[in-house]
Parts: C-alpha cells; structure tokens; sequence
C-alpha cells in the first residue's frame, strides 16, 4: 500500500495543485487517458464541494486529501471541517444546490457518484464534512489499444 | 496547455471557445468575458467548442447551463461542436446534452440552429 496526505488552503486556485497531486501519485499505475480525465473530475468536484459549500468560500480554512493506493485501487479523502451537511441525501440528489446564486449546477456529488466505483458521505453539521471515494484504475489490454 | 477562451461572433451568435481546465476557478473570468460579449453583441445563438477542454465539472456545466437560460429567454438556441469522449461523457450525466445538440461544424449549426424572431 501507498499513501499521501496533502493540505491546502480553502482557495479556488488551488483546485489545480489537488489534481495534479493525485494524478502524479496515481501514475505508477498507468491509467488511461480517460480514467486520467475522471479521477481530475472527481477531485475537483470533491475540492469544490468543500471550497465553496463546506468553508464559503473562506482562503483561510485548510482542505485536507487523504489518499492510499492498494493493488489497483485508489482511496481518497476530501476533508472540511466547515459548514457540514445537513440532509445528506438531498444534497447528492441532482440539481440541488445551496449557491445558484454561483450558477452552482448542483451536480458535483451525482457526478462523484457516476465516475467513482464508491462513494459515501459523512457530515456532522458545525464539524464538516468526509467524502470517501474509491476508484479502479485497473486497465486491460482492450482498454489500452482500443483506439488502435 | 495553457487555459483560455476565444469567443467569435457569426451573423446572430457566438462561437465559444474554450481552451484547458474549466474549473470553478476559470469559470469566474469566463463568464465575465462571455456576459460582456453577450450584452455587446446580442446574439439569438451560442455554439460551444470544448475540444480542447482537458478538464470539465459541474462549474463548466452551471456556465453553460446559465448562458442557455439567457439564450432560451430570446428563444435563441445553443449548441456543441463535436465533443471528445471525456466532455461527452460529462455532457451526457448531467443530461445537457437533452436540452443541446452536437454539430459537426458551425456551417451545420447555422443551418440547423436559424432562428425566427
């Protein structure tokens, strides 16, 4: 097994050092382009979950990423210790978002949810928020040549 | 690659082009650029080309989904170039792609996509 842990202010501009730390971490097990694609949609939903909704947007609250890789699998941790959620299973319905005022579409966690094999959510309002996500990043020679 | 956008006027629309990661970080300059040319230009159409699109979320779709409503209210239309497999993909979760088509070219889109005021 292999891990990591990264912490980074609640800041936009640092939607992009998340991705490009677990795409870097994860490169040992030679994903695909698509899978590449997916896993930097997930982390920036997951980022963005905890930027915007879990700390409103406040730069001086700290993002915490916790990730592990075993056999081929890929483990992550997005944690705020915001705001928190109080209706969890409203909030990973589609369309259903508490900023429109930020042309939010409200699909970040429905989209988590279709890209990832697992993903759960803890929330404790006024303590934050866990998601878990797990993806394969298991790839078949089909996968690889595909295209050829 | 270097992130950015490229708007281009056509008759009564606008091409939208974007360039790299459309995150909810990019997606604040974007839609200040994309609002200015709207008001300045006025257009009935929107055609959006994500081709070189190497990140996309639910902020890319919240921008576009925004910029639709505004096109519908002058009974304007919007649509795609073609999308590569990853925008696709994303397009199609998040049902977009019900409420807008995919063009081969503008030419196709000008042609499919004329409006009537």
């Amino acid at each position: 097994m292999n891990e990591m842990e990264l912490r980074f202010k609640a800041n936009l501009v640092n939607e992009s050092l998340a991705r490009n730390a677990i795409i870097s971490f994860v490169a040992c097990l030679n994903p695909t382009l698509e899978q590449i694609s997916e896993l930097k949609t997930i982390i920036s939903e997951a980022v963005s979950n905890a930027i915007i909704h879990g700390y409103k947007l406040n730069p001086e609250r700290d993002v915490i990423i916790k990730a592990s890789i075993e056999k081929e699998t890929l483990t992550l941790m997005i944690i705020d210790y915001g705001v928190g959620i109080d209706d969890v299973e409203r909030a990973r319905k589609p369309s259903f978002t508490t900023r429109p005022d930020l042309e939010r579409a409200g699909m970040g966690l429905s989209i988590i949810d279709s890209l990832s094999d697992e993903f759960d959510i803890k929330s404790v309002v006024g303590m934050g928020t866990k998601l878990f996500i797990k993806k394969s990043l298991s790839t078949t020679k089909s996968e690889i040549y595909g295209n050829c | 690659m270097n992130d950015g956008i490229k708007i281009v006027p056509f008759e009564d629309g606008l091409t939208i082009k974007i360039f790299g990661e459309l995150d909810s970080y990019h997606v604040l300059g974007y839609k200040e650029k994309i609002c200015f040319e709207m008001r300045r230009y006025q257009p009935t159409r929107l055609l959006w080309d994500l081709k070189k699109v190497t990140l996309f979320d639910s902020a890319g779709i919240g921008l576009i989904l925004g910029r639709y409503n505004e096109i519908r209210k002058v009974n304007g239309i919007c649509g795609f170039l073609p999308l590569t497999a990853y925008t696709r993909k994303i397009v199609n979760l998040t049902g977009l792609s019900s409420i807008m088509s995919e063009y081969k070219s503008i030419s196709e889109f000008k042609k499919e996509g004329k409006v009537t005021l």
